[in-house]
């Protein structure tokens, strides 16, 4: 009689589980949960120091492209305009030596970047290609104020599974789940507030509308070393035909070697 | 306990433990689809086609760049076995192509046994195993497309593809080896698909060439058949090989020559791709242009070809 009674439990919470995911889920008593901190949240550990060796579009990143070279970059007619006016002695002129190190543009830069947890919702990248910060911001979201930067204002969150219709099924124990496999591991982030910049170092713009969407992946290779891929997404009606999608491969070092800031340069 | 109560158990604890062992399994990441490239990376590269002695940004070591130097551009043209080779399941992937995934599930188990994938360059058909099965032994063929197995890490796809045939790592001669194992890590993050492709060749590279490509979905894309004709392009005695001897190469010099890179540069090799060989990179012996002349509009192919990206034109309006 006991087997019967545990079998029949058994049953029918599989049963629940492997309901369609548009099904109600039980209500349950009290106030929805609170955010969980990022760092506490994270299901990856992106800190540390990586570097990222230069295997795709080199001759566009290791060297500054000469002027009109808009290659691969899908812009509109007005970039071309604007991009023929490129001139790295006037934006010397007017301090704006860190146009092509703006967030839309700057893992894409050559260099290194310092991974470090700031504070338990706020996750900063520091490179050294133009010694910038960017900081990623959990459960928050940009004031109404915020100035425009080069950084811009970045809101993350870890990668939730894809899903249909329907609410998440968060009262299903996971060995019950339909969906364990789709456990997000990705860091998502999307920002706004910028200023106007560069996409590349020769003057392909892009505008203060500009909207990034990243994706950070962290894979290991069969070596033992491990990579973090972020697909970068640039979405800017005013100089691209279509959003701008590049992704950009970092390598895990075990220390410090190799780091070196520098300001940022127009040339 | 009658026979009557004991079935109803059985029964039951059958189809629970089956429905507890099959549901992670099917339900992943969707992959599959009509997926369109994105060339925002190298597109001059990828659409109309390399420079030759462009080897920028590949961990080659000094037989691939031997190799590389030796090859004439005539020689596609001259010996037909060539025209109409095949892109490798790595190589497929950077080059040129709409993408097509489609997943097979065994009826029975309702399991996800493969994902398909179909590339309209050279007809390029590829199954990735999800089943758990072994790669071949060392000893069994080698094909175009390789054997590829696939496993889940989280909402990662992580292929594993042995058994290749010797390829392209990039299309103006630098050769990738039938020895290559190549690591693929495949995303999905709302409509976007990154796939990123780790090359391990001991016999071509110093260290792993890392590489990732982009797609957006496009339910509405058309793939097409594509038919190759073997063909003489070029008069040449039969069964010559264009090529050039070691030292000999005269085309070498032109992409740091046109570009205004350094020559050492464009040679390609470990120490050029880290950042710091900004530090120690030569001057260019010739002065770059003032102004782009060569693919300078490059995102699709049209504009590589057609409409004065080469020239440096603008972009047609869209």
């Amino acid at each position: 009689m006991k087997k019967s009674l545990l079998f029949t439990v058994l049953f029918s919470a599989v049963m629940v589980a492997q309901a369609p995911q548009g099904a109600q889920p039980p209500v349950l008593p009290g106030p929805p949960p609170q955010a969980r901190p990022g760092k506490t949240a994270a299901p990856v550990d992106f800190t540390g120091y990586w570097v990222s060796p230069v295997m795709e579009d080199w001759r566009w990143r290791m060297v500054t492209p000469v002027k009109g070279d808009f290659a691969s970059v899908p812009i509109t007619a007005e970039a071309f305009k604007e991009g023929q006016n490129w001139d790295p002695a006037k934006d010397e002129a007017a301090g704006l030596q860190c146009k092509a190190y703006g967030a839309a543009a700057v893992m894409r830069v050559p260099g290194r970047l310092h991974i470090t947890w700031q504070d338990d919702n706020t996750l900063k990248i520091e490179t050294d290609a133009g010694t910038q910060t960017r900081l990623f911001h959990f459960n928050s979201k940009a004031p109404a104020n915020e100035p425009a930067s080069w950084q811009g204002y970045s809101e993350a969150n870890w990668e939730r599974p894809v899903r249909g219709e329907g609410d998440p099924r968060n009262d299903i124990p996971p060995i019950f789940s339909t969906r364990t496999g789709t456990r997000g591991k990705s860091l998502e982030v999307v920002t706004t507030h910028l200023r106007p910049g560069y996409l590349r170092k020769n003057g392909v713009p892009y505008s203060d509308n500009a909207r990034v969407e990243e994706f950070y992946d962290y894979h290991k290779a069969p070596n033992g070393d491990e990579w973090f891929t972020v697909t970068t997404v640039v979405h800017d009606a005013k100089y691209l035909n279509v959003p701008f999608i590049t992704s950009t491969d970092f390598k895990k070092q075990r220390d410090a070697a190799g780091w070196n800031p520098t300001p940022c340069s127009t040339r | 306990m009658t026979f009557r109560t004991k079935l109803p158990i059985t029964t039951i604890s059958i189809f629970t433990f089956a429905f507890a062992l099959t549901g992670p399994v099917f339900a992943q990441v969707d992959l599959t689809g009509e997926w369109a490239p994105a060339y925002h990376e190298d597109g001059p590269e990828r659409l109309p086609g390399p420079e030759l002695g462009d080897y920028m940004g590949i961990p080659i070591n000094d037989n691939a760049r031997l190799r590389a130097d030796s090859y004439d551009a005539d020689r596609i043209s001259v010996v037909t076995e060539y025209q109409c080779r095949p892109h490798s399941a790595d190589y497929g992937m950077r080059g040129l192509g709409d993408l097509r995934v489609t997943r097979q599930i065994d009826p029975t188990t309702q399991q996800l046994v493969a994902f398909h994938t179909y590339m309209p360059a050279w007809g390029s058909v590829r199954t990735i195993w999800m089943d758990g099965r072994p790669h071949p032994a060392d000893y069994m063929p080698h094909t175009w497309q390789g054997f590829s197995t696939g496993v889940w890490d989280g909402n990662m796809l992580v292929v594993t593809t042995t058994h290749l045939k010797a390829n392209y790592l990039r299309r103006n001669g630098i050769s990738s080896s039938d020895k290559r194992t190549v690591t693929e890590y495949w995303t999905r993050h709302r409509n976007y698909l990154t796939v990123v492709e780790y090359v391990d060749d001991p016999v071509m590279l110093t260290e792993p060439l890392v590489r990732s490509q982009n797609w957006t979905l496009d339910p509405g894309q058309e793939t097409h058949r594509m038919f190759c004709e073997y063909a003489p392009e070029v008069p040449a005695e039969v069964g010559s090989v264009p090529n050039h001897l070691p030292g000999a190469n005269p085309f070498l010099h032109e992409v740091a020559d046109w570009y205004g890179l350094p020559y050492e540069a464009t040679r390609g090799g470990a120490k050029t791709i880290y950042p710091e060989y900004k530090l120690s990179m030569p001057q260019p012996e010739q002065p770059a242009p003032a102004h782009c002349e060569r693919f300078c509009v490059c995102s699709v192919l049209l504009d590589c070809n057609l409409h004065g990206g080469a020239l440096g034109g603008p972009p047609p309006a869209r």
